[in-house]
């Protein structure tokens, strides 16, 4: 009798430990187990750090792109940036109840977009409590130059997930028809969606990113800053989560003071 | 590719090393090192060509691209404007392979990969200045650009660097042949008028072992996983792709096919509209143990959901009598009689697991709960379920002694084929609708060998028969149900009106299966029944003749649908919702409007399909979004056979209903949703597939 209860029990057990594994998934689980995070603090700019082992993205030579548009010059939005790249990354409009994060996406690397994605959905979950601010960085070549741009005029008019959400199993086109479908199908004006991918908004935007990129050693995409914490590549879910319970544990970043 | 075998046979007959290394300085980063090598150390005196090799070295984890990459990412690069003496560079790409991550496609190279370059020399003879200034990118779990330039000198003279000529050899060969080198034909290529999906059949006399197919339409087309089947005789191949964006205006296709080592292009082909059928037939994907153990235990979790399922609710009255029955026995009977009872249960899931075995030898198509498609099953069901309704009512163990308890008691002693018979139909009447998890694990069942047929079921069986295994195990639990009297009665009678209603239920599937004359037949042949039962009671002396008069009208019943023709189903009756009926080509119609289109695949006889219904699709605020104009509703009625409903559900790995699944611009996959459907998942799935909330909403 003892027995067969025990068996039970375990048997129960079993069928709670592998709904777990299904809802959460294997990062998850190695989280549990991972311990507290550790930091170490990045060359530059000073008052940042990244997780200790983190990502695979030390030993590359620092890269702007494989199109180098010499219209993107970054040297004075370089020194502009170093200046202020609190307000560079996350904007003037900063809570301090709030984590910040800084999204960088290219729209011809595979994560990114299923990134962009996920980030949102973190946004929308922590009910005002964590914001993002998104960038482009569009590393890749003409067609991501152009996606970069349609992506941050789609912004303009609060579509910039729709228009991730959009691409995300489908090319980017160039076509000024596939524009026009494209913004139908974002539910956003046409008219203003071109204008502002060619504006000079839009290209110093870019040009902002493209320097804070630089200011921050970006070797590639996605790159992200949490708080005062420098992300690059794919990072799970749990640890993302993780990462923001620390930095909001950690108070405000003192670099940005 | 002539030229390609020329080369092959030319570097095969090579002799003599030579002494200066062709190779450039390396480029090393994290993720690569790349390098330029030359099979002639020198470039003899009439030499018009040479033979270089870009190799690149990828470290753990890094990829690079084919020159078509997949839905995103980016192939090499070569800018060879700084050389001298080069008038041609020809890059070739060695068979790529597929990676799938994040749900995105794409295809290309890691490890290791050698592209060989074919260059053409301004002046044969004279020294060779190689610069190459190469862009590419490459992806672990970051993506990181890079731009490297190699140098390479050849002087003129003589020599061969033989280990050069072997690593150039090698990946020559992995270059794609043309069809006829590889013994591959094509023998139809079909894009579907409404553009949805690239169908192809290709004839391979040696037979396909793993293939794998990449076409390209040119920049700016997309296709999703292929589905690969492969003939019975392993030598026809058909496949299909779903064509994710289609470049405007398409390129001509051009076709490759990969099969281990062997691959091979087709060029410039010929698209036609006529889809070719696929074999009977499917592809049998290699299933490893690991998969098999997760399949497991997603049954063994989908059969304990599914006692929870409004499909369950006729067995419930089985159960709770069965429970009630035992509340007066030792706790060693009770075990004994819930063992049995869960052993009925799995014997029914091993008897359904056979029966699935040899339908699909028989080459038929297998669904989850499709036996209630059937009118002679439902009779038949229909017949037990109104005996146990009349033994529940007193009408049918005329003779037993008047007292509850002792006939309880008797009914007990006559040994244990009563439990059962108990744990094999509420089996049964669990069947007609799947559950969360169940689906995964009863596909897999379905495409899989008869081996994992049995385990699957079986472990299915078992999770349904839990909650009689805890019983078993802690006896203890019944005693705790009150003392028997006369409140008895009246549970028993309220028992009995649950069975009869679901007899009621399944007569109304039948009018719905087959004509609502059946269904009225088969109810009068019924209280015929019953009538003769309780003259048995009334008159013991009348009993023989009685018995077999009901015994004669059950065959009657059975013979029924065999003598009646069928009707026409009526459709969209008075429903809230205007459904469109359902035709599979008219999706991707919709979806290329713009619309978002909800397919709510449902069946009379799926409880849980009229439970989705009646508590979410109809209610706001999906009622409402289903009523808006960017919003298609489509109703696939499954409650008779349909070969077009089958198909459809089995190409989304699906064999059982609800299935629901919405399409949309920014989802013309498809968002497959959760058997139990919950208004915020239909919701994010419209918003999702329509690619933004704010259309719907404005409508």
């Amino acid at each position: 009798m003892a027995e067969s209860r025990r068996n039970l029990l375990i048997g129960a057990l079993a069928i709670a430990g592998g709904y777990a594994a299904l809802r959460f998934g294997p990062p998850a689980v190695a989280e549990i187990f991972a311990g507290d995070l550790e930091f170490e603090p990045v060359a530059r700019p000073a008052g940042f750090r990244r997780i200790a082992g983190g990502d695979s993205s030390t030993g590359f030579d620092l890269f702007l792109g494989l199109d180098d548009d010499p219209g993107l010059d970054t040297g004075a939005a370089l020194e502009r940036v170093s200046a202020q790249p609190c307000e560079a990354l996350y904007g003037d409009d900063r809570d301090p109840d709030v984590v910040p994060m800084a999204s960088f996406s290219d729209y011809n690397c595979p994560y990114c977009r299923a990134l962009t994605i996920r980030l949102s959905e973190i946004e929308a979950a922590s009910v005002g409590r964590v914001r993002i601010s998104w960038h482009e960085l569009p590393l890749l070549g003409e067609a991501s130059m152009l996606a970069a741009q349609a992506a941050l005029a789609a912004k303009r008019q609060g579509a910039y997930v729709a228009f991730h959400k959009r691409l995300m199993r489908s090319p980017f086109r160039t076509t000024p028809e596939y524009l026009k479908v494209l913004a139908d199908d974002l539910g956003v004006d046409k008219t203003r969606l071109l204008a502002d991918m060619d504006g000079e908004d839009v290209r110093r935007e870019l040009r902002e990113s493209s320097a804070l990129a630089e200011l921050f050693a970006f070797v590639g995409t996605p790159a992200l800053v949490v708080g005062r914490t420098v992300v690059q590549g794919e990072i799970s879910d749990a640890r993302l989560e993780r990462l923001i319970a620390r930095e909001r544990a950690d108070g405000p970043i003192e670099a940005c003071a | 590719m002539i030229r390609l075998a020329g080369l092959v046979l030319s570097l095969a007959l090579l002799g003599g090393g030579g002494a200066i290394a062709a190779t450039s300085q390396s480029y090393e980063s994290p993720a690569l090192t790349a390098r330029l090598i030359t099979v002639e150390d020198g470039i003899g005196p009439d030499a018009g060509t040479i033979s270089a090799g870009l190799v690149l070295d990828l470290e753990e984890g890094w990829k690079t691209y084919w020159r078509s990459p997949g839905e995103v990412g980016l192939p090499p690069e070569v800018d060879w404007a700084g050389s001298r003496n080069v008038a041609s560079a020809e890059v070739l790409w060695p068979a790529p392979e597929r990676f799938r991550a994040f749900g995105i496609e794409n295809f290309g190279y890691r490890d290791e990969v050698v592209h060989p370059i074919r260059i053409g020399l301004d002046t044969p003879g004279r020294p060779v200045a190689l610069r190459a200034v190469i862009s590419m990118l490459a992806c672990s779990d970051i993506c990181v650009p890079l731009s490297f330039d190699l140098a390479l000198d050849i002087p003129a003279g003589a020599g061969i660097d033989r280990s050069a000529a072997e690593v150039i050899a090698e990946w020559v060969e992995k270059v794609p042949l043309s069809p006829e080198a590889a013994g591959m034909e094509l023998r139809a290529a079909a894009l579907s008028p409404d553009g949805a999906a690239l169908t192809v059949e290709l004839e391979r006399a040696a037979g396909w072992r793993s293939p794998d197919l990449f076409p390209e339409l040119g920049d700016g087309t997309a296709f999703g996983a292929p589905d690969i089947r492969v003939s019975a005789n392993g030598r026809r191949l058909w496949a299909s792709l779903p064509i994710l964006a289609l470049a405007d205006p398409a390129a001509p296709l051009t076709l490759t096919v990969t099969d281990g080592a062997n691959a091979a292009t087709f060029e410039d082909i010929a698209t036609g509209v006529a889809v070719p059928d696929p074999p009977y037939a499917e592809a049998q994907p290699r299933r490893s143990w690991s998969a098999l153990s997760w399949i497991l235990a997603l049954a063994f979790s989908g059969g304990l959901v599914l006692n929870a399922m409004p499909c369950v609710l006729p067995v419930l009255s089985i159960k709770l009598s069965s429970a009630l029955r035992s509340a007066q026995e030792t706790p060693g009977r009770v075990r004994t009689g819930f063992l049995v009872t869960a052993a009925g249960t799995l014997a029914f899931m091993l008897a359904l697991a056979g029966g699935v075995i040899g339908l699909k030898g028989l080459g038929y198509a297998v669904g989850w709960g499709t036996q209630f498609q059937n009118p002679y099953f439902l009779i038949v069901v229909t017949v037990i379920l109104t005996l146990f309704a009349a033994s529940f009512f007193g009408l049918f163990d005329i003779d037993l002694p008047p007292g509850l308890a002792t006939r309880l008691a008797t009914v007990g002693g006559r040994g244990h084929a009563g439990e059962f018979a108990t744990g094999a139909f509420a089996a049964l009447l669990a069947t007609p609708c799947s559950a969360p998890l169940l689906g995964t694990a009863v596909a897999f069942a379905l495409t899989g060998s008869a081996f994992e047929v049995v385990a699957v079921f079986a472990t299915m069986g078992l999770g349904l028969a839990l909650p009689y295994l805890i019983v078993a195990a802690r006896p203890g639990v019944v005693s705790a149900l009150p003392r028997p009297g006369r409140w008895m009665l009246a549970v028993k009678a309220v028992l009995g009106l649950l069975l009869a209603a679901t007899a009621i239920w399944l007569l109304w599937v039948l009018a719905g299966v087959r004509s609502e004359a059946l269904a009225w037949s088969v109810a009068a042949l019924l209280v015929g029944m019953i009538g003769l039962i309780t003259l048995m009671r009334v008159l013991p002396s009348a009993r023989g003749w009685a018995m077999a008069t009901a015994a004669g009208l059950a065959v009657a019943m059975i013979a029924l649908p065999a003598l009646m023709q069928p009707e026409a189903r009526a459709a969209g009756r008075d429903d809230v919702i205007a459904w469109v009926p359902f035709a599979r080509a008219d999706i991707a119609r919709h979806v290329s409007e713009g619309h978002a289109v909800l397919v709510d695949v449902t069946a009379d006889w799926c409880l849980t399909c009229k439970a989705n219904k009646t508590l979410v699709l109809e209610r706001a605020p999906v009622v409402d979004a289903l009523a808006a104009p960017s919003v298609v509703a489509i109703q696939a009625d499954w409650t008779r056979p349909d070969p077009r409903i089958a198909a459809f559900l089995e190409a989304q790995g699906r064999f059982g209903i609800p299935f629901n699944i919405v399409y949309g611009p920014a989802a013309p996959e498809g968002i497959a949703l959760s058997e139990v459907l919950t208004p915020g998942a239909v919701m994010d799935a419209l918003g999702a597939a329509l690619g933004t909330e704010v259309a719907l909403r404005s409508d």
